[in-house]
């Protein structure tokens, strides 16, 4: 079949006839000197977008039997996918089609309307000897697994889990440790705003143990994962036995936690194991298992100095949760015995959740608050400045100290083989900071719970039921997953082997292919972005849609006279 | 119409948006109400957004345009919901759509309409900054791009006269006064609540001066004199609309106390504010006055010590509620309690409250209509003693957002697609 190029020009309205000249355009394209062998349809309309206008398009394409399509109109954020839409309902290949700009680009900036109409002839001059290089592309579907696999059993992981499993959908959930639950089974309660009893945390744990849907892993780790959304394969292996499971998964959720960090570490703290020097998560798991907080000598203390933001500078984040357990360590101390002392010592109150600043002042009217700039640990004593600049020295009988929540040292480890980024902290990055917020760069692999950041446990909670609101739109049983088709392709004759491209794709999307000695595009994972394409000292890499010739082509038209 | 393949999400901000095209993408049928003409909620307001300084606009507008371009989607603007009957998995509810006068789908947003209009209103969106006519778009770029008419204030509708004036511009025979509220019933599976929050009225808070002194900004005005499609067009002045402010000062948690909780974003934003205005204006001195740094996020600390090093300077006050404001010879004068507990003076030129967020207008009606409680601050209520949820206490709907309680762009988005996790669920089963 020859080529028969469609050209449509749109009049907007008044909008671009009344500052083009509609007539000259078409007159002048149609009798375009290198057009000569080619037959081209040219033809105005009032207003392309319309219903009406849709109609027309579609029965031109139709009716004349295009084989390209141009229409010169607005801007393809209005209406690219307009016009891509009729192509495909037109029977043409909409890869085989080009919007023209010639709105916002000639109309409304150029006041002189000859000048106007020759920028607007050049740039649909340089649209068509563009869409005639253009190639149509084909989608193609991809069977996908439902299935999930969760790395880390504390809130979040559970919390994930039990919101993926159904009949449709299993959940294989992956635990180092012994036992389900992470941090949060040491704690005798949690906030007010959270019901105050540590029960719910159990029933999670019983609940997930008792889904059908949901595999527990407990005491394994995940030993390899290669893959893409709809398709890991997996290995995990259990850490005492050795022993190997094979699973294949179409998502990935990471709620690999956080870890406690030794104030030992920051602001020049010294004391040593027999000091009355503790961390908020030693007296929470001394709480529980034994219903007091006591000193070494199984006394209760009579005096105690809690202490914020131990690291916080050093790390340089908040943690976020430890001004609100701190307070709940206050209610502890209270509960215990109402005579014991407690003085509060804080940088910062950071109460963001709408119930905690009430609780927070409740408890803190029976605790001394002071307000310092910095506090160092020396044996028995805490040395702090007050905000005043004044240097003081306290000695109670227990110190009691809120340490930053660190993220877990793995994290380079899983960044690697999820290919995945961290944040400078060393939690996870997420694939857009506002509208992406348990995203990642690779489709398909989710951060929740305090591995993304610091957090308390509604908010891991929350995250990972948002993990799991992303899943299930996207990875739903008996769909299959249509990857983009504007992807990057390697040529086989032209590729070196090099590996430069494996470097720059920051999706990961080229492996290496030892028996042929190439580098290769994995489709599935590739997202057009182009870098390879730069990066290739042999030029054998093109993205299809944007290959150097169709960029070529439209360029040296609308530079022409330049 | 399937009620278990149909959900209504109520509130365009970008919790409702980003749940509604979560769902659409899972091929749900999604109905989303909002009860101003225009859908984005309060991010398009901001010019940039924390922490990384993002045009909100370049953020939103893509979102915005998939949302009215999704075939699944279907947005109704200047519309409420009136009443929700039946339950989980299959409510019957109605929505009342008023009528805009100006039909959607011919309209071209060309803008020939509104400056032939005789009658001016004081444009609230833009915080009263100026003023709009009957027939108008709230600020330009916002979308749908397609104005609407003030039934109260046009001269033709109100009565008053036969004004032809917004009909005889319009090219494309756009205006409709023939169009009227209509009702609209509809079956949906489940209900997202989205609702959002207001800020305080700073008036409230008589010792601060604002409404009384010129040189006192809320938050929200200085985000519309800082973005570019703003009254100034991005221009940093004062009210006269030309004075350049050589000092400002920050007040933090204006209102924290009145309403009883931290609204969990100012402390960041203002450090946002400070960012871009030295960068309209180098010369200026910023001050921030506050008490606690409340910096709940990885990136936000970092944010926070940037502009400390550089662009204001950070002054400790230890009783906020004991500062006041008061005008001196044309400058204003800040009375604090300051770090040794002894009162200081600060002068400068312009003051910023960071007015507290509050519970949405209508908020008690939406939660009658729902037949969902409101918690004592007046936000959606959800599960009381819960871990973590955006359950209400009527089974299929949820609540998210800052119509939730005040948070930030990506706790919002969190709480939005969490609820899409309990929708699907919910219409699975
Ligand atoms: C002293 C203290 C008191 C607190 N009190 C409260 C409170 O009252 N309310 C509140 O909301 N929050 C509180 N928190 C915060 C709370 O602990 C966290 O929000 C919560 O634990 C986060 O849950 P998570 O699932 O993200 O992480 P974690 O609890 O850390 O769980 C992570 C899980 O992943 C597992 N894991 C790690 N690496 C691997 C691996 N490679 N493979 C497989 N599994 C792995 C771990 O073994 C663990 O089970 C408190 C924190 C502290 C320190
Ligand atoms: C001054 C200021 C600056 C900020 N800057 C930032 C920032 O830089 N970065 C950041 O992350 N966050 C920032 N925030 C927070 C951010 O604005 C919120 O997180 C976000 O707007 C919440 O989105 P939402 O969808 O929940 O609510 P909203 O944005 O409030 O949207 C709610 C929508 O619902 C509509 N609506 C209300 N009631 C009804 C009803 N009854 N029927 C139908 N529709 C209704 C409203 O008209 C609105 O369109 C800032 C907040 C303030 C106050
Ligand atoms: S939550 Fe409180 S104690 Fe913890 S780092 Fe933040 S300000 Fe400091
Ligand atoms: S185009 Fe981008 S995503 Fe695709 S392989 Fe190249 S660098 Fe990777
Ligand atoms: S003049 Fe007509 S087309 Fe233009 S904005 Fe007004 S109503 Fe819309
Ligand atoms: S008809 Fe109404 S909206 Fe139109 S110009 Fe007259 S007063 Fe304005
Ligand atoms: S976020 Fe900061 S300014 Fe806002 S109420 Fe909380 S502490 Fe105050």
């Amino acid at each position: 079949m020859s080529d028969k190029i469609g050209i449509y020009v749109c009049e907007c309205g008044p909008n671009i006839a009344s500052k083009v000249d509609i007539e000259r355009i078409v007159a002048e394209i149609s009798a375009l000197e290198d057009m000569k062998d080619i037959e081209l349809v040219v033809k105005p309309y009032k207003l392309l977008c319309s219903v009406a206008g849709k109609a027309y398009l579609e029965e031109e394409i139709k009716a004349n039997n295009l084989t390209h399509l141009v229409c010169a109109a607005c801007s393809p954020r209005d209406h690219d996918s307009t016009f891509k839409e009729v192509c495909k309902k037109a029977g043409l290949n909409p890869y085989m089609y080009k919007i023209v700009n010639i709105r916002e680009q000639c109309a409304w900036i150029i006041s002189d309307k000859e000048e106007a109409t020759d920028k607007a002839i050049q740039y649909i001059h340089s649209g068509i000897d563009r869409v005639l290089y253009q190639e149509p592309l084909i989608e193609k579907q991809l069977e996908s697994n439902p299935d999930v696999l969760v790395i880390g059993g504390g809130i979040a992981g559970m919390e994930s889990a039990l919101n993926l499993a159904g009949k449709n959908r299993r959940v294989f959930l992956v635990e180092r440790a012994e036992e389900l639950g992470g941090k949060t089974v040491h704690f005798k309660k949690l906030l007010p705003r959270q019901g105050i009893t540590a029960s719910s945390i159990q029933n999670k744990i019983s609940e997930v143990n008792k889904n059908p849907f949901i595999k527990v892993f407990t005491s394994t780790e995940l030993d390899k994962i290669v893959g893409f959304l709809g398709n890991f394969e997996i290995i995990l292996k259990n850490n005492q036995s050795g022993e190997e499971t094979e699973l294949l998964a179409g998502a990935v959720v990471l709620a690999n936690g956080s870890k406690e960090a030794d104030p030992l570490d920051f602001q020049g703290n010294e004391y040593t194991q027999d000091d009355e020097v503790y961390t908020a998560l030693e007296i929470e798991k001394m709480y529980n298992e034994t219903g007091k907080i006591t000193l070494k000598n199984g006394e209760i203390p009579n005096s105690v100095a809690l202490v914020h933001c131990i690291g916080r500078k050093e790390v340089g984040y908040c943690s976020k949760i430890c001004c609100n357990y701190l307070v709940k360590i206050a209610d502890y101390l209270k509960e215990q015995s109402e005579k014991t002392e407690i003085t509060d010592l804080y940088d910062d109150i950071c109460v963001p959740d709408k119930e905690d600043q009430e609780y927070y002042e409740k408890v803190m009217t029976q605790v001394e608050s002071v307000r310092i700039i910095n506090s160092r640990v020396e044996g028995n004593k805490l040395h702090y400045t007050e905000i005043s600049g004044k240097e003081s020295v306290l000695k109670p009988d227990m110190i009691i100290l809120a340490s930053a929540l660190l993220p877990s040292e793995e994290n380079v480890h899983f960044a690697d083989i999820l290919n995945i980024d961290q944040h400078e902290s060393g939690f996870f990055l997420e694939s857009h900071i506002k509208i992406k917020p348990v995203s990642t760069n690779t489709d398909g692999v989710f951060v929740v719970g305090s591995t993304r950041g610091a957090c308390g446990i509604s908010d891991a909670v929350l995250q990972a039921q948002a993990a799991a609101g992303n899943i299930l739109t996207q990875l739903i049983p008996g769909q299959k997953i249509v990857p983009e088709v504007m992807v990057s392709e390697i040529l086989e004759a032209y590729c070196t082997g090099c590996q430069t491209c494996l470097e720059v794709c920051v999706f990961g999307a080229i492996y290496f292919d030892e028996e042929r000695g190439i580098s290769v595009v994995n489709e599935a994972i590739c997202r057009g972005c182009g870098t390879c394409v730069g990066s290739c000292p042999s030029g054998s890499i093109r993205t299809r849609h944007f290959t150097n010739p169709q960029i070529y082509q439209e360029v040296k038209e609308a530079l022409r006279k330049c | 119409m399937d009620p278990k393949e149909t959900v209504l999400v109520i509130g365009s901000g970008i919790a409702g948006m980003e749940a509604s095209l979560m769902l659409s993408k899972a091929g749900k049928k999604v109905y989303l109400v909002e009860k101003l003409p225009l859908i984005g909620g309060n991010v398009i307001k901001t010019g940039e957004s924390f922490p990384n300084m993002e045009c909100s606009t370049c953020l939103v507008a893509p979102i915005q345009q998939e949302i009215l371009q999704d075939k699944n989607i279907e947005v109704l603007t200047v519309s409420n919901v009136q009443s929700v009957g039946g339950e989980a998995g299959n409510f019957d509810v109605t929505i009342l759509k008023k009528a805009r006068y100006v039909n959607i789908s011919a309209c071209l947003g060309c803008g020939m309409c509104y400056p032939v209009c005789p009658v001016s209103q004081p444009n609230n969106w833009e915080q009263g900054l100026i003023e709009k006519k009957a027939i108008y778009v709230e600020c330009a770029g916002s979308l749908p791009n397609v104005p609407v008419i003030d039934s109260k204030l046009c001269l033709r509708l109100n009565g008053t006269e036969e004004c032809n004036l917004c009909t005889e511009a319009c090219m494309f025979a756009a205006i409709d006064f023939s169009e009227q509220d209509e009702l609209i019933e509809i079956k949906a599976g489940a209900i997202i609540a989205a609702t959002g929050f207001d800020t305080i009225d700073a008036t409230e808070i008589e010792q601060l001066g604002y409404g009384k002194y010129p040189g006192v900004f809320t938050a929200y005005e200085l985000e519309r004199l800082l973005a570019s499609n703003g009254p100034t067009e991005g221009k940093l002045r004062l009210r006269d609309g030309e004075t350049k402010p050589e000092t400002a000062a920050i007040i933090h948690c204006t209102g924290r106390d009145l309403v009883g909780y931290c609204s969990n974003v100012c402390c960041s934003y203002a450090a946002r504010h400070a960012h871009f205005m030295k960068e309209k204006l180098p010369e200026i001195k910023i001050y921030d006055i506050y008490t606690d740094l409340c910096l709940p996020d990885k990136h936000y600390q970092k944010l926070n010590t940037e502009i400390r090093k550089t662009k204001s300077t950070y002054i400790y006050q230890s009783e906020p509620d004991k500062l006041n404001i008061e005008e001196i010879n044309g400058k204003l004068k800040i009375n604090y309690l300051d770090n040794q507990g002894t009162t200081s003076g600060l002068e400068v030129d312009m003051v910023i409250l960071t007015t507290a967020i509050k519970p949405a207008s209508g908020m008690p009606e939406i939660a009658d209509i729902l037949g969902i409680n409101l918690d004592k601050y007046g936000f959606l209520q959800t599960q009381e003693g819960s871990i973590g949820s955006i359950c209400t206490n009527r089974s299929g709907i949820y609540a998210v957002g800052c119509a939730e309680g005040p948070k930030d762009i990506p706790s919002s988005v969190v709480q939005s697609s969490a609820a899409v996790a309990q929708v699907m669920n919910l219409l699975e089963s």
